[in-house]
């Protein structure tokens, strides 16, 4: 299975930079500012602003603008769609017309900021990830959501469990992958036959996937007893989060930034 | 809330399972099959309602925090995918599908079918509302509630009855078992 490769990883794209040292609680909150504050946007000005720190984001990250534009791919449909449905469809003074086909100016601008907006949004989000690993990320998640504990919220189980499963989709994957040969292997027909007859032939795919995923998961759960797991209380970590003077700064920046685009771009006060 | 630690490994592995079975395909009429509601169906029926919807729950956020276990990638920009809802419609239906076959003291083969259709009712009626809401107001086109079942429901149908019936069948001969090993009563270990 060739997706299996850095498949833990996910999009994140190892680098050293100033923004993959950063803290995950800091990152992620200062993406949510981020995204916000696009949305909030709706002239020149305002995109032009997020556009210039998108790309001091993205040259201080050094990421490769190729990667960067890829985080779009699964919804640059939706993107396209969406800007030339504005396109074609917005009422006001026509620029252009053909048959049936009228474009108005008020069309084309709508179309730009649907299309930017998105595609910032969409940017801005898959930076985080493209920076921070999926185990920062769940250890950002586990102590952003820690004060929730109190209503109930099982924070830092859900950050366990998160580990378990980013420990376990490889191992997985090889399992299916060597069922599936070894089943091949003994003259099961997984690529032939109709419909109806291939779903048949996952059975004794299946049947021992199952039976590993519990053997797996009470071997593992003996051997976290046995290492006395008790859950999140006092548990101190091997890397614990690091929130530096330089996260701080560079939050409160992300934050000022978003209010200063808003501002200038003239939506809710003017100046 | 306290988890047992072998609650959470087992939870953890069916993320993964969901996962693992969003990349098998079975080619099929008018749309491939993934195991993933397969998948979905069995968190329901074998962890029960809050364990099984936590499984989905955590498949989401994988997929969310980067990881490219959806059928299309992955990634917190999945959220403007149109298909965004039927992921929501996981962690609901699991829900749904457990909470019908907990009623039960000994649920049959019935029992879980027809709970693994009540299931799908929900993702499906998460799933098409999203759908809707992405198509009408995100993308900005226009679209009936009809047009969307027509290509959001309709080619998944026969798909999911081989797939529930699947479920029932292994969950009618799995589930009393993995109960009483909940339960305590230990049941010796085959390796």
């Amino acid at each position: 299975m060739k997706f299996l490769n850095n498949m833990t990883l996910g999009q994140y794209v190892p680098v050293d930079s100033p923004v993959h040292a950063m803290d995950p609680r800091c990152k992620i909150l200062a993406t949510l500012f981020c995204l916000i504050g696009v949305f909030m946007v709706r002239e020149p000005l305002g995109f032009a602003l997020w556009c210039i720190f998108f790309a001091a984001v993205v040259s201080a990250a050094k990421i490769p603008v190729r990667l960067v534009l890829s985080t779009i791919r699964p919804v640059w449909i939706l993107v396209a769609f969406t800007s030339v449905i504005h396109l074609f469809f917005t009422q006001g003074t026509p620029v252009f017309a053909w048959g049936m086909i009228r474009i108005t100016h008020e069309g084309i601008i709508m179309a730009v900021r649907m299309g930017l907006r998105l595609m910032l949004l969409v940017m801005f989000a898959g930076m985080l990830t493209l920076t921070t690993s999926p185990t920062e990320l769940a250890d950002g998640l586990e102590s952003l959501f820690s004060p929730f504990k109190r209503f109930g919220f099982p924070a830092h189980e859900m950050a366990m469990m998160m580990t378990i499963a980013l420990r376990f989709i490889p191992t997985l994957l090889n399992e299916t992958d060597r069922i599936m040969k070894a089943q091949i292997a003994r003259g099961a027909e997984l690529e032939r036959g109709g419909p109806l007859r291939r779903l048949r032939a996952f059975v004794p795919v299946l049947v021992p996937l199952f039976v590993i995923v519990f053997q797996r998961a009470d071997d593992l759960a003996t051997a976290m007893e046995a290492r006395n797991y008790t859950g999140g209380e006092g548990r101190t970590r091997m890397n614990p989060l690091e929130w530096s003077p330089r996260d701080s700064a560079a939050l409160i920046f992300s934050l000022l930034f978003a209010i200063a685009a808003i501002a200038l771009d003239g939506r809710f006060f003017t100046l | 809330m306290r988890f047992p630690v072998k609650t959470m490994t087992l939870t953890a592995l069916f993320a993964v399972l969901t996962a693992v079975g969003a990349f098998i395909r079975i080619p099929f009429p008018l749309v491939p099959i993934t195991l993933q509601t397969f998948f979905v169906f069995l968190s329901g029926t074998l962890l029960g309602s809050r364990t099984g919807a936590l499984a989905q729950l955590l498949y989401v956020g994988m997929g969310l925090i980067g990881l490219p276990v959806f059928t299309g990638g992955g990634g917190p920009q999945y959220v403007l995918h149109p298909t965004f809802g039927y992921l929501l419609g996981f962690i609901a239906g699991a829900w749904t599908i457990g909470f019908i076959s907990e009623r039960f003291e000994k649920p049959s083969f019935k029992v879980y079918l027809a709970a693994c259709l009540a299931g799908t009712v929900v993702i499906y009626a998460v799933g098409v509302s999203v759908l809707y809401l992405n198509l009408n107001y995100v993308a900005g086109k226009v679209t009936s509630l009809r047009q969307v079942f027509e290509f959001g429901v309709i080619p998944f149908v026969l798909g999911d009855i081989i797939k529930m019936s699947g479920t029932a069948a292994l969950a009618s001969r799995v589930g009393p078992r993995l109960r009483q090993i909940q339960r305590g009563a230990g049941v010796a270990r085959g390796r």
